[in-house]
């Protein structure tokens, strides 16, 4: 999808798998079961890191980037 | 086993077990099933089993089971010492629809059927029909707790036989003992809860669980049982623990060019952070039990390829060699990549086969487990085509297998 | 008995000009052309050159013409499809590939020659590539090369790294005497002895993308939300596979601000779905990328969700799933997407 030239967030939770095979935006996420989610955190906390993980989405795919990058959520604005 | 039989009493004699159907269902009945019925299929019948859930070899230690599969039939105690009953080239095998299975096929004739282990055993199939209104969880409950019942029990017909072979299995060494390489197996568990899991001394093996140390006599006794329904090909059968492969190469060399030291149990997390957590854990334990190399194997599709090579990193930063078991993926033509995870500090790795690869399966006369094999779009009597990867335990991460890959011309 | 040849190479070497002929439709023609002639030479009596085909490199390019190529190969009747030497050129390397494989493919030997660096290597299947040099200027050595592999691609012999081979070479199942875990403790033992390199799986190669250029501005773009995590409807009406999986599906998301627990599950093979049935939204992030639209952070999400199931998927499947989506996400105006991957 990136090299058609749509730019592509992908959040994921194994990043290294995805840098070593070249995806251009790596969201980092907290699970292989829920890339939007965190099962953990109880309803409403959760919803807000989903929030996150999209914003971060948006500002990955509005990024310029030449090499694998990730783009994780900032701890403070959890 | 030589010859086997359905019949009013369950029965050993000379090379043949007779099997009474009535006690063999009663053994596994439960309030979750309506119905359970068992047949053999036998090496070279015209059959196919499908929907494979679990296969369990026949084993006891004395009337009662006597401790084996401590944790289900036994108590949940530490195993591994004195004399293990066996009836070597059988199987208790379950089949049939539970709705998280992956659908998984055994061919006792044609080219399948030497790449399966259930392919060259008498396997004893239980089929069942849940109880209106039963709770998945309870039937499959059910199948897991009545194969175990009565693979034990099946055993036990033959306790007063004089066995064909006896197998004296060599104990841990002496923790001092440095006269050879002390090599032992990391056994990475997919265990992540209901039809996803692995028991350990009949317990639920967590899926962030810390790495474990067991003696390798455990597994002989049945300590490791298998709850997990996916990944047909990457799946490590009841069975294949019971006979564990790597242990029993390893054993095979034992006192000749290397020691067997043990076994690490290690889950296979589902995320990032736990499973560098255990891989970096295991390799620490792996040193303190002084450990000279270590043979890694995993459960599952791609993401278990990163609990292999997170650990075989993590052993050889601490200077221990490693070698991993590597199911390949290389697509229909074997051009694609092989594997998903590679390891960075070394990489020897064996090949267990290409998941990808067609095979052409013949008409079956007779089926077992299920009337279709939905992903050849097939009835199971059909003759179809199949990628390796559906052929159940073809792949066999633990190294039961005579598969590999070669370039070809 | 004389062995068919069909040859196929691109416009320029066919004599019909350079890039402003690139647009030429396949065509065919009885007997060698072009750099056909000196390899009918090399080749001597037993063999012969019966028909060369060609295409324009732009169209060659497209998958779209491979029918029409395959159907010209095809009528010549060949015992053996030679393309190239390719050099370095990109699209008459891709052309030179995909013919090599799509012949291997039908069951008919076949053989290209490309330079090892030309971007078109990987796309020859199962068919063998030999290697030619960078630049035309060395036609006679590359010529000789295919020459030599065409004679043993025509007996049936394989081709080794001596041959010039280069590219991927297909891995086959095979079985060995010893088990799978012994083969690993005999490793073990040559790694306590100092091999370092024994192994029996080489080490992939993944191509490398560029990236995309980023969206100017997210507030007022289209935005897409795609996963590999098997969401579905509850009833997977379309039964995407849980494993393997050959195709991809797509799923309306008009009208809807939630996918609702019940109403969507995953299928996926690969993992627990306990949590995905419990909140679909753990897989899709549907909750939260319509609260952003609502609130202007993404102009507009995009009507529908693509899906398919990221469980043992083949690379080349997942390859072509890429290409796919990327064609239709384009074709509805998509600017960006979000890809959720278990």
């Amino acid at each position: 999808m990136e090299r058609a030239g749509i730019p592509t967030a992908l959040l994921c939770n194994l990043t290294s798998i995805a840098e070593r095979v070249g995806a251009p935006r790596i969201v980092p996420t907290r699970g292989i079961p829920y890339p939007t989610g965190d099962p953990s955190l109880g309803a409403e906390k959760e919803r807000a890191w989903r929030r996150r993980l999209v914003e971060r989405g948006l500002e990955a795919v509005a990024t310029a980037v030449h090499k694998p990058t990730l783009f994780p959520v900032d701890r403070e604005t959890e | 086993m030589r010859a086997v039989a359905l019949g009013d009493q369950t029965t050993y004699d000379a090379g043949t077990l007779t099997v009474s159907s009535a006690e063999a269902a009663a053994l596994v009945a439960d309030p979750a099933l309506a119905e359970v019925r068992v047949s053999w299929a036998s090496p070279g019948d015209s059959t196919r089993i499908v929907k494979v859930l679990d296969a369990v070899e026949p084993r006891t230690k004395g009337p009662g089971g006597g401790g084996i599969f401590p944790g289900f039939v036994g108590p949940a105690m530490p195993q591994g010492r004195g004399t293990t009953h066996v009836l070597r080239g059988t199987a208790v095998v379950t089949a049939g629809f539970l709705p998280r299975a992956q659908e998984a096929v055994v061919d006792m004739s044609g080219p399948a059927a030497p790449l399966s282990p259930l392919g060259t055993t008498h396997n004893l199939v239980v089929e069942f029909a849940p109880a209106p209104g039963a709770a998945w969880e309870a039937v499959y409950e059910a199948l897991r707790n009545g194969s175990l019942a009565l693979a034990a029990r099946l055993a036990e017909a033959a306790l007063g036989a004089t066995p064909d072979a006896v197998e004296e299995l060599p104990g841990l060494p002496d923790a001092g003992d440095r006269s050879l390489p002390r090599v032992a197996a990391i056994t990475n568990l997919q265990t992540q809860g209901t039809f996803k899991e692995i028991f350990v001394y009949g317990r639920s093996f967590g899926s962030i669980a810390l790495p474990t140390l067991i003696d390798p006599g455990d597994l002989d006794d049945g300590a490791v049982v298998s709850g997990q329904l996916g990944h047909p090909s990457l799946k490590n059968p009841t069975w294949v623990f019971q006979n564990h492969p790597v242990v029993a190469a390893l054993r095979a060399r034992h006192g000749v060019d290397l020691l067997c030291a043990g076994v690490v149990l290690s889950p296979e997390p589902v995320d990032a952070t736990n499973k560098e957590l255990v891989s970096a854990h295991a390799a620490r334990l792996c040193k303190a039990a002084g450990f000279d190399a270590v043979i890694v194997t995993k459960e599952g599709g791609g993401n278990a390829d990163a609990d292999m090579a997170l650990k075989m990193d993590a052993l050889e930063e601490l200077g221990i060699p490693t070698v991993a078991l590597y199911a390949e993926m290389a697509g229909a033509d074997g051009t694609g990549p092989s594997i998903v995870v590679p390891p960075t500090k070394a990489t020897a790795m064996v090949s267990t086969g290409n998941y990808d690869e067609r095979l052409s399966l013949p008409a079956m006369e007779r089926a077992l487990g299920g009337d279709r094999v939905d992903v050849a779009a097939a009835t199971a009597l059909d003759a179809f085509e199949l990628p390796a990867a559906v052929v159940y335990a073809s792949l066999s991460p633990l190294g039961w297998g005579h598969l590999t890959c070669q370039e070809a011309s | 008995m004389t062995t068919r040849v069909v040859h196929y190479i691109n416009q320029f070497f066919a004599g019909l000009g350079g890039e402003d002929t690139a647009t030429v439709p396949p065509a065919s023609k009885a007997g060698a052309a072009g750099p056909g002639r000196k390899l009918a030479q090399l080749l001597g009596d037993d063999f012969e050159i019966v028909a060369t085909v060609w295409c324009g490199d732009d169209h060659a390019a497209g998958p779209e013409v491979m029918d029409d190529l395959l159907a010209l190969v095809r009528a010549a009747g060949p015992d053996v499809v030679v393309t190239g030497p390719a050099f370095t050129s990109g699209r008459y390397g891709l052309a030179c590939a995909r013919v090599a494989a799509a012949a291997a493919a039908e069951g008919i030997a076949a053989v290209a020659c490309m330079h090892p660096d030309n971007p078109g290597i990987d796309e020859a299947g199962t068919a063998p590539v030999v290697a030619s040099g960078e630049v035309a200027r060395q036609m006679g050595p590359s010529l000789e090369t295919l020459a030599a592999a065409v004679r043993k691609v025509a007996a049936g012999e394989p081709l080794g790294a001596d041959d010039g081979r280069v590219g991927k070479i297909p891995r086959r199942n095979v079985t060995v005497d010893r088990t799978s875990a012994e083969r690993a403790v005999a490793l073990v033992l040559a790694r306590l002895g100092g091999d370092r390199e024994a192994t029996e799986v080489p080490l992939p190669r993944f191509d490398q993308v560029t990236p995309a250029q980023p969206v100017t501005d997210v507030t007022t773009a289209l935005v897409a939300l795609v996963t590999e995590g098997a969401l579905v409807p509850d009833a997977n009406p379309d039964s995407l596979e849980s494993a393997r999986a050959t195709r991809w599906l797509r799923y309306s998301l008009d009208g809807r601000d939630v996918l609702p627990a019940g109403e969507f599950r995953s299928v996926h093979g690969g993992f627990s779905t306990v949590w995905a049935n419990e909140d679909p939204h753990r897989i899709v992030p549907l909750d939260a990328a319509r609260q952003l639209e609502a609130e202007g952070a993404i102009g507009k999400l995009h009507g529908e969700y693509l899906v398919t199931a990221g469980n043992g998927t083949s690379v080349g499947n997942a390859r072509r799933f890429g290409v796919e989506w990327a064609a239709d996400l384009r074709r509805q105006g998509v600017q960006a997407a979000l890809l959720t991957a278990t």
